[in-house]
């Protein structure tokens, strides 16, 4: 991977979503975590728009489970995070605590 | 209650503008967990507010996916429209002629005065609405997933063009009356828009038809 494949901002929140749901990660439970965590609405347009993109990049993968009665006999599809998507949060997390480094996130009244 | 019981209670029209919108390969998964929230939601804080949170969601879910579908795939959606403009630059001129050949042809002012003023003066402007909506069918059709999103894009540069027109018309010969023709070309527009749903509507029937044995 090179050192510059990082994540956008709205990737890098769902990419933690996913690790942080684990197997349990498909559009509804990965909207509300971020709702829950962020405070912000989030649509499920935008949720499966990354998801898709991330997909395309290689950074997760996806596969479709049984279809259940409480979706109208539509299945879920769940998201895994790949080791190439990991190693773009890391190589994200590096960029920006670089970035933090030594900075004062306080302003100066004067 | 069951999620069949909450599907009923779906906002049909948002469901609808979904189904219009969302490709093929999402529609199962954005539709399935927009329902399960749904229910989830109708239990916890009443159906009105549910379906406000529905409505919400529809809204800004189409709006994501006409700005993916020009981002992911611009020659899919730029094509087809670019393909309905000249479509409409060679056959809209061709209307007035064609219908003007055929009171010659059938000699219908000699025959029938007030046929004749149908059709030449309302019978002209539907001549543009059906090459319209057949212009909306060939993009429609041409744009496989993107149907919507093509003939909305079409409809809004063709009202885009002919307001400029228009206004440029009126300025410069100061005759107001040609305004009102806008309504037509609204109209025109609309049904741009029409031939996209059609086409649309039609290819989720085929979809969700179950196969034959």
């Amino acid at each position: 991977m090179r050192d510059r494949d990082y994540l956008g901002e709205f990737e890098h929140i769902i990419v933690l979503a996913l690790l942080r749901l684990n197997d349990l990660a498909y559009g509804v439970t990965v909207r509300q975590e971020i709702e829950s965590r962020t405070q912000r609405e989030v649509s499920i347009g935008a949720v499966y728009a990354t998801l898709d993109r991330l997909e395309t990049k290689g950074y997760v993968t996806s596969y479709h489970g049984d279809p259940t009665p409480e979706r109208g006999g539509r299945s879920k599809r769940f998201f895994r995070v790949t080791a190439k998507g990991l190693a773009a949060v890391n190589s994200t997390h590096r960029a920006l605590q670089s970035m933090i480094e030594g900075l004062s996130l306080t302003r100066n009244s004067s | 209650m069951t999620a069949q019981q909450h599907f009923r209670q779906l906002p049909r029209t948002a469901v609808w503008l979904l189904d219009l919108f969302t490709p093929a390969e999402q529609a199962e998964s954005i539709q399935g967990d927009l329902l399960e929230e749904f229910s989830l939601l109708a239990l916890k804080s009443g159906i009105s507010s549910a379906r406000r949170w529905y409505w919400r969601q529809t809204v800004k879910t189409v709006l994501q996916l006409v700005s993916v579908s020009f981002v992911t795939a611009p020659w899919l959606t730029a094509l087809p429209v670019i393909g309905g403009l000249l479509l409409g630059k060679l056959f809209g001129p061709m209307v007035e002629p064609a219908i003007f050949a055929v009171i010659e042809r059938y000699q219908v002012a000699e025959h029938h005065f007030s046929t004749y003023m149908l059709l030449a003066s309302t019978g002209i402007d539907v001549g543009h609405l059906i090459t319209f909506l057949l212009i909306g069918f060939a993009v429609a059709f041409a744009s496989k997933q993107r149907e919507m999103v093509a003939t909305i894009t079409l409809a809004l540069i063709h009202w885009a063009m002919v307001v400029v027109a228009s206004v440029y018309v009126v300025t410069t010969t100061g005759n107001d009356a040609l305004l009102w023709r806008l309504t037509w070309y609204f109209a025109d527009c609309f049904v741009i828009v029409l031939a996209g749903a059609i086409v649309r509507m039609h290819r989720l029937a085929v979809l969700s038809r179950p196969l034959k044995a």
